[in-house]
């Protein structure tokens, strides 16, 4: 075998094998990524931030949500919220299989979706606001 | 709160698991350049120095401006579609050069000068897009006024568009040429987000029942969906265009899914397209020429199905490890063997001379780190976005290479990223701006609080 052809496939094979190492390396950070995100399933279901607050939580909080949460000023509440337009056991919000829903539990200001109070089980989409005395809440994905 | 990250300053943050990819990357697109220049002159030297120069400082250059900006946006797709281009250009450097000529001043520009200077212009959008946009507001709010202008595109297209092998798909704007249905894939992605994370939950939940067991979701929240088939088969007839048909209804289906989780739907989504296109074929004589060179290319081995069966020939030359660049396509008589080699069947091309599936590969990563984006999302108009987004270059490879192999009617639509064509390049450069710009995880949280020390607000 004359060198000429030994050195075009010695290069051809070098450059198929660089093509297949990178996706290697590329594949190597997708899993890395996939095990990062799997180490931490809190929040899983979703997310509350708070957007703006007068009180506590201060805007910014992040409240990693189980699938049964309640909100309001007792401090049995998932989310306790030290506001004084808030009641004891003010609201609700359940994740039923494949969305979350609010419900109002009978609180005196009453529990606002996007600026509309809410009556009976109302669905909630991931980017709506949650409004609960003065304190802003968004509902955001879980981190997955 | 440092001085270095005044607004109008931000802290730079090293990315070196992008450098990293890119430098592999890198290496790979040198050897191809050798394994090219080896073939052609039989010495050791690069095929093309300057062009693949003036792509890695324009790879690198990205690079270091999204370093400069100080945004923690995904380290992946930067490599990955740098490595898709890159192998793009060899693909043009390789085919002869008079494939596509356009005067530009008093400079001729031959097929790779000129996917050169697209492919450079794609990173530099891409570039700005992910430095620069900072919310999705702008698209998620106007959903209608972005359908109405697809449309309206679309329609004007029909009007003043001109005809290129027999679909009208190019619009001429004075100097200006393009393929609005390029940008129109984007469109409609924000379209179809906006729409189904707004019906999720009454798409899903609130059903009627259609036959027995059989539910759908009350006609009402369907109606953009059968806008949307209507859309799909109307391009068919009208334009003549079954890749775009067949990529935006794919999209769309695989967002219902994502959106909804509904099988059902989803079958009978394809169930419809599937009766729709039958009954388009059996009416209209371009569909059914179509579907009859799919079928049996060899009826006309010379006429309609001379593309098809050369792909196919080129495929089988190339085996498991292909011919090595630039020893394969021999020419028949001067010409190449397959015809709109550069724009409809670059993989053809690829599987000939690199003899691979490898470069597939890359649009499986490019889906994936969609995926992940869209999973990482804070709501579902982005999350929807992001995964449309992802999946119109993943669904386009898979309709093209589909196309190319055999496995359905081919379509004329682009291999993204290394196909030859202006439109295409920049609007893919634009999807992957949106994607980095998207994966942006906010600014680094303070670190762990050392032990120890007192707890701020301890009452």
């Amino acid at each position: 075998m004359d060198p000429l052809t030994l050195a075009v496939w010695a290069i051809r094979l070098a450059f198929l094998a660089a093509l297949y190492l990178f996706l290697g390396l590329v594949v190597r950070a997708l899993l890395r990524d996939v095990r990062a995100a799997s180490r931490d399933p809190a929040g899983a279901l979703g997310r509350l931030v708070v957007i703006a607050s007068a009180s506590l939580p201060a805007a910014g909080s992040v409240f990693p949500l189980d699938a049964v949460t309640t909100v309001g000023r007792d401090l049995g509440s998932s989310v306790v919220l030290d506001d004084p337009f808030s009641s004891a056991r003010h609201a609700v919000l359940t994740f039923r299989g494949r969305g979350w829903y609010v419900e109002d539990l009978g609180s005196t200001n009453g529990t606002l979706v996007n600026g509309v109070p809410v009556a009976g089980a109302l669905p909630l989409g991931f980017g709506d606001e949650l409004q609960i005395g003065d304190v802003r809440m968004r509902l955001e994905r879980g981190i997955r | 709160m440092t001085a270095a990250a005044l607004p109008g300053f931000p802290r730079p943050i090293l990315r070196r698991r992008e450098l990293g990819l890119l430098l592999a990357a890198a290496a790979a697109l040198v050897l191809g350049n050798l394994s090219l220049g080896l073939t052609r002159t039989g010495i050791l030297t690069l095929a093309d120095p300057a062009g693949l120069l003036i792509y890695l400082a324009a790879l690198v250059s990205v690079h270091f401006a999204l370093v400069t900006a100080g945004r923690r946006v995904d380290e992946v797709l930067l490599p990955t579609v740098g490595l898709l281009g890159g192998i793009g250009l060899l693909l043009a450097e390789r085919l002869p050069q008079d494939l596509v000529v356009q005067q530009v001043g008093p400079a001729v520009l031959g097929l790779a000068s000129l996917q050169l200077v697209w492919l450079v212009l794609a990173l530099v959008i891409a570039a700005v897009v992910a430095i620069t946009v900072r919310s999705d507001r702008w698209l998620r709010l106007y959903k209608y006024t972005w359908a109405a202008s697809g449309l309206g595109l679309l329609a004007l297209t029909f009007v003043l568009g001109s005809d290129v092998n027999g679909t009208r798909l190019t619009l001429d704007l004075g100097p200006v040429s393009g393929q609005p249905s390029e940008l129109l894939k984007v469109i409609l992605v924000v379209f179809f987000a906006a729409y189904l994370a707004e019906n999720r939950v009454l798409l899903a939940d609130a059903r009627v029942h259609l036959v027995g067991r059989l539910t759908v979701p009350p006609a009402p929240y369907l109606l953009p969906a059968g806008l949307m088939l209507a859309l799909a088969l109307g391009i068919v007839v009208i334009q003549r265009d079954l890749g775009a048909a067949l990529l935006f209804y794919a999209v769309f289906l695989c967002l219902f899914y994502l959106a909804t989780g509904s099988k059902v739907d989803v079958a009978l989504g394809i169930g419809l397209f599937l009766v729709g296109f039958v009954i388009l074929a059996l009416v209209f004589p371009h569909v059914r020429d179509r579907v009859a060179t799919w079928l049996d290319p060899w009826a006309d081995p010379l006429g309609t199905g001379f593309q098809t069966i050369q792909a196919l020939h080129a495929f089988a030359r190339g085996g498991l490890l292909g011919t090595g660049l630039g020893a394969g396509l021999p020419t028949i008589g001067g010409q190449l063997p397959i015809p709109a080699v550069h724009t409809d069947f670059p993989l053809a091309a690829l599987g000939e001379e690199l003899g691979m599936a490898g470069v597939l590969g890359c649009y499986l990563v490019v889906v994936a780190r969609g995926m992940r984006i869209a999973a990482a999302a804070a709501d579902d108009v982005r999350a929807l976005l992001c995964a449309g987004l992802a999946l119109v270059i993943g669904v386009q490879a898979a309709i093209i290479a589909a196309g190319n192999l055999k496995l359905i009617p081919l379509t004329g639509i682009t291999l993204p990223f290394i196909s030859y064509g202006g439109s295409s390049l920049l609007v893919n450069g634009l999807i992957v701006g949106l994607l980095l710009a998207f994966s942006d995880r906010g600014p680094v949280p303070p670190g762990e609080p050392r032990r120890g020390r007192r707890v701020r607000g301890g009452a």
